[in-house]
């Protein structure tokens, strides 16, 4: 192992002379989000240098490469926007000649709802929507959404929901029984009600709760996992609950644009991501999983066997990406979340 | 002010509650500031449970590669968008007060201040929709278009704040200049300017502050590799924010409060 590494450094460090003046790639991603140690890796190995501009949400970065001439070559928006994104044209189908490792993409996260067989995009990183616990309060199944929906005693007036629509319904629509964007009248009220009855039950509807967790405000909640996991480890009494009746994923991925100024450049990153000791650098940094096979040998100690990102085996069926619902159904989510927030 | 007004006049001092009400206004101000101060130094990674004092958010800070590329990019906009926006305002300023009333004056008034008056994320699309524009065009993506626009928006403040040290000065002293065979150049050089020069420097002070500021339009117009201190900072809020982001917002601050401090000893030694 230590013979590999140091025979790899030499390789880069040999490399190096003969790079430069390879040119650059532009990659627009969120804020946090890349890992200086990904690039400095990727400069020392290729020769190019990676330009970092931030965004702090998908609509700003879609707006801005809407409106062209922005200079970028790699985008990094998240799974429910991707569809926006290949349908625009805004982005181009990879290169098969220099993105050749595609097949280290996980098997599960290749024929993807927002791009099947992944022609344009690859994993940047993932996670899930589920329940955060503290078992020391709670001692019952941590895998049950009644938790939140149908609260035990011990519960009642410690819960926190992130006040996400499209999370929160989707997980509330899946206890019942139901399936995402269903039109299903019954289904639908069912969800209303059972929400409205568990609302005296709640304490908050809120954000940026890892804090409150640690410092037991909050005893139970609808939440990430990546967050969840960062309150664990300040407090190791907080679970994650993956909810055996449908949980929510989400995932960041990485396309080059269509009027990429450096498109080759763009090509040889995303394939240098593909790679599972480079993605491994992204989740050690983001502190979420990557979908790329082999990577968890190079994880941190603390990401390795985390139970907020290894999903349990007999739960990962569970498991479903968001889905962007027909403007009815969205209204009627809309409804209910206006009357849930009153 | 006060004292030469009779003793049974209207004085808000001495409204029931006035007190209250401004020690309640200042607790509201600041507490937030001093909160996310106090939490700038804490040991631990939370910004609600005091773990004990430590540097090591501003070490972290200080280390942090994009956070040092993006202050200095920062400081150097500011810097150089706050130079011009004062020699413009400068000269705005003399022309619209040093001169009789002309017809359309106050229309110019309002198109100088105009960007106070458009919302900022008006103006941040409309910039995004033309700069992209000549981007296009032209090919040209460096940060010429963050300086004009910052620039743009930076000047009416540094108008304001000219206009309002030329019209106390008198002028008869150019009038008395001229009167003492001083050419208009050197009336303005030897008389106009050295009085002007707190309100320039007010100007400058303003315009930079409001430069390093501005998040809305940056984040519209810049491109590959332009972030700014403050866009940099936005884009930290989906991950959640740890100390790091606290120490990096007191540095700011503390700068924002130097730069204002010196201003004020600037004006208060020129101003006499």
């Amino acid at each position: 192992m230590k013979r590999t590494i140091s025979l790899a450094t030499a390789a880069l460090m040999g490399s190096t002379a003969l790079a430069h003046a390879e040119g650059v790639v532009n990659l627009y991603n969120w804020g946090n989000y890349t890992s200086p140690e990904l690039l400095d890796r990727f400069e020392a190995e290729t020769g190019i240098t990676v330009n970092v501009t931030d965004f702090d949400s998908n609509d700003t970065a879609l707006a801005r490469v809407r409106q062209g001439g922005h200079g970028f070559d790699i985008v990094v928006p998240s799974d429910t926007y991707i569809p926006t994104w290949i349908s625009e044209g805004l982005v181009q189908p990879l290169d098969p000649e220099i993105v050749t490792d595609r097949g280290n993409i996980e098997e599960r996260f290749v024929d993807v709802p927002f791009d099947p067989g992944r022609e344009y995009s690859v994993p940047w990183a993932w996670g899930s929507t589920g329940i955060t616990v503290n078992t020391a309060t709670y001692t019952g199944d941590i895998n049950d959404l009644g938790i939140i929906f149908d609260p035990p005693e011990e519960l009642s007036g410690r819960i926190n929901l992130v006040p996400e629509m499209d999370s929160v319904l989707a997980l509330a629509i899946y206890y019942v029984g139901g399936e995402s964007c269903t039109d299903d009248r019954d289904i639908l009220r069912q969800v209303r009600d059972m929400l409205m009855e568990a609302k005296p039950h709640w304490l908050a509807l809120d954000y940026g709760t890892v804090d409150n967790y640690v410092a037991g405000d909050f005893h139970a909640g609808i939440g990430w996992n990546g967050a969840t996991m960062r309150a664990r480890l300040q407090n190791p009494d907080i679970a994650f609950g993956y909810p055996q009746t449908g949980f929510t994923l989400w995932m960041d991925n990485a396309l080059v644009l269509a009027d990429a100024p450096n498109r080759d450049n763009a090509m040889k990153f995303i394939n240098f991501i593909l790679q599972p000791e480079n993605a491994a650098l992204i989740s050690n940094f983001a502190r979420y999983s990557n979908g790329i096979i082999g990577s968890e040998p190079y994880l941190e100690e603390v990401m390795r066997e985390a139970p907020e990102i290894v999903i349990p085996e007999e739960l990962a069926g569970a498991g479903r990406w968001g889905v962007t619902c027909p403007q009815e159904i969205v209204d009627i989510h809309s409804q209910i979340w206006t009357e849930l927030m009153q | 002010m006060s004292s030469a007004a009779p003793e049974k006049s209207f004085s808000v001092r001495r409204l029931p509650g006035f007190g209250a009400v401004a020690v309640f206004t200042f607790v509201m101000l600041y507490l937030p500031i001093v909160i996310l101060v106090f939490f700038s130094f804490n040991a631990g990674p939370s910004q609600a449970v005091w773990e004990g004092f430590s540097l090591q958010w501003y070490e972290a800070a200080f280390q942090n590669r994009q956070v040092r590329d993006v202050s200095l990019r920062s400081l150097g906009l500011a810097l150089t968008a706050a130079s011009i926006a004062t020699v413009l305002a400068t000269l705005a300023a003399l022309g619209t007060t040093r001169v009789g009333r002309f017809p359309g004056q106050t229309m110019i008034y309002a198109l100088i201040n105009q960007p106070l008056m458009v919302p900022e994320i008006v103006t941040g699309i409309a910039l995004l929709i033309f700069v992209a524009a000549i981007k296009v065009q032209t090919g040209y993506d460096g940060m010429g278009y963050l300086v004009a626009a910052h620039t743009a928006f930076c000047i009416p403040f540094a108008y304001l704040s000219i206009r309002a040290r030329l019209e106390t000065l008198d002028p008869a002293l150019e009038s008395a200049a001229a009167d003492l065979y001083a050419s208009p150049a050197q009336a303005f050089r030897y008389i106009t300017l050295p009085l002007l020069v707190p309100g320039i420097l007010a100007g400058f002070m303003l315009s930079f502050v409001i430069s390093l500021d501005t998040v809305v339009i940056t984040e519209f117009v810049k491109s590959a590799g332009q972030d700014t201190l403050p866009t940099y900072m936005l884009g930290q809020l989906r991950r959640g924010v740890t100390p790091e982001m606290n120490a990096i917002a007191t540095l700011f601050l503390a700068l924002s409060v130097m730069i204002v401090t010196a201003f004020f000893l600037i004006t208060r030694t020129r101003g006499r």
